[in-house]
């Protein structure tokens, strides 16, 4: 690698440890949801945000929830077959359109903050995406299940900091759970 | 002779839950109570238990506030009842990925938790699916995946393929696919060691929720007791009753064997007690030695 090339892969995968996107970052905090937003400021614009926010939270918590399952699979199975997998094709997919959505979405006054976990999230999941899917073809698998899993773990931290069960941003569908009792 | 003490430990209860969830096809029927709970094993210098409850820092708000679950208790509290801390926990076995199950490994640092690997590898799958095809992927938080991890590089995740005997001494676990979740299973103790035991105790985890599912009237088809299986099946109501037969097989027949943890009546067959919390504690059976932990 030259000398160059060096300088721009530290500047592209480098952070202040206090960044929001270094790996070993402090644990992020929950920020003002949607809702929450919506009880102060009376919006329709928040309210249009927060409903933008849902396909957005949807693919970022697909996208951890598989990566993590496979990871699993990676680790303690014998199968090298999992990174041609169609449900790997399905995390890329989601991942594109994750990064599409939000680029449009509209942040009104209020939601940088909440907007700025998603995208960490985003970050992430994309980071873990790269590191996973470039362990085809190599020999040892540890160091890279190892990496993409601090990552998906930084992403879930992100996109949970990020939740709001009245928004419709939830990590957990409890609607048909052994808890729906609706007494 | 016994190898195992077997205890049910409530650690929290949703006080109306509707009938028809318990028993498939129970609509209009009103609610029942329902305890959540989990299973410890002890015995054979081992302490096991079947499923771990879930994190109410996680979950706690949105389950007391849209659900009504009541009562939380951590694993410390809950366990003392039986003079056992979490750090003796040896082994997990987890029935099924479900939050209320899986959603707690963090209190359990000193365990290996064992989970089928279709219970994984269906979930991944069905997380791929489409958005309207959601409901096949209720339940399961990601971050319960997300720290399973974290267990499996610490080698303390074992993913089970189908049946699995002696995991412990006398201890097997039991694979039903396709039922209350895509890999769900249940843990049979044989309790006496022998491989054809007379002493046998099944954990059913959710493949059965209450004594309803294993003998309900049987009317309606001309029978007098017939198998009714549970509301919810991501698989099917018909892998449910033959788990359910299998799970009655290895007991003999004998329904009392069959151990259900939604189960607010097993005080009316097991001897129980409720501790100050208000949570009840059953003790099903005893290892020899081993002294009351109910009376």
């Amino acid at each position: 690698m030259t000398n160059q090339a060096h300088l721009f892969e530290r500047l592209a995968h480098t952070h202040k440890p206090d960044c929001v996107l270094s790996l070993e970052g402090p644990r992020p905090q929950a920020v003002p949801a949607p809702d929450a937003l919506a009880a102060t400021l009376g919006s329709d614009a928040i309210a249009t945000y927060a409903s933008a926010c849902r396909p957005i939270y949807e693919d970022l918590r697909r996208i951890i929830g598989q990566v993590s399952g496979l990871l699993i699979l990676a680790q303690l199975t014998t199968r090298r077959d999992i990174l041609d997998l169609p449900e790997l094709q399905n995390c890329d997919t989601r991942l594109k359109q994750a990064q599409e959505r939000l680029s449009l979405l509209a942040t009104p006054n209020g939601t940088l903050q909440h907007r700025a976990q998603l995208e960490a999230a985003l970050s992430f999941c994309t980071a873990a995406m790269k590191t996973f899917s470039e362990m085809r073809g190599r020999e040892a698998l540890g160091p890279a299940i190892d990496l993409t899993g601090k990552q998906i773990k930084r992403a879930y931290v992100h996109l949970q900091a990020a939740s709001s069960e009245k928004a419709g941003l939830a990590m957990v569908d409890f609607s048909q759970a052994c808890c729906c009792g609706h007494g | 002779m016994a190898d195992y003490s077997i205890w049910v430990l409530e650690y929290c209860y949703v006080p109306k839950y509707h009938k028809s969830g318990v028993i498939y096809g129970a609509h209009n029927q009103g609610y029942v109570k329902l305890p959540y709970c989990y299973v410890v094993i002890k015995g054979r210098d081992h302490v096991a238990m079947v499923d771990v409850g879930y994190n109410d820092k996680e979950y706690g708000k949105t389950l007391g506030d849209r659900f009504g679950v009541e009562n939380w208790r951590d694993p410390k509290t809950v366990l003392a009842e039986v003079g056992i801390k979490p750090e003796e926990v040896d082994t997990c076995f987890i029935t099924h990925a479900h939050f209320d199950h899986f959603g707690n490994v963090e209190d359990f640092p000193n365990a290996k938790f064992y989970i089928q690997e279709r219970e994984i590898s269906k979930w991944v799958w069905a997380m791929s699916l489409p958005d309207r095809m959601r409901w096949m992927m209720v339940a399961v938080d990601p971050g319960d995946i997300v720290r399973g991890v974290d267990l499996a590089r610490d080698k303390r995740l074992v993913t089970v393929d189908g049946a699995m005997e002696d995991v412990l001494p006398g201890i097997d676990l039991h694979a039903a696919p396709d039922s209350h979740t895509w890999g769900s299973m249940w843990v049979t103790v044989r309790n006496d060691g022998k491989k054809a035991s007379d002493d046998t105790w099944v954990l059913a985890g959710d493949l059965v929720y209450q004594f309803d599912n294993l003998k309900s009237s049987g009317a309606v088809v001309d029978v007098e007791e017939m198998y009714t299986p549970v509301g919810l099946a991501v698989g099917s109501q018909a892998n449910l009753i033959l788990a359910t037969e299998e799970m009655m097989s290895q007991v003999g027949y004998e329904a009392r064997r069959v151990i259900p943890i939604h189960e607010e009546r097993l005080n009316d067959t097991f001897p129980s007690r409720t501790s100050k919390e208000g949570l009840r504690v059953t003790e099903i059976c005893l290892a020899d030695g081993e002294k009351s932990k109910v009376s």
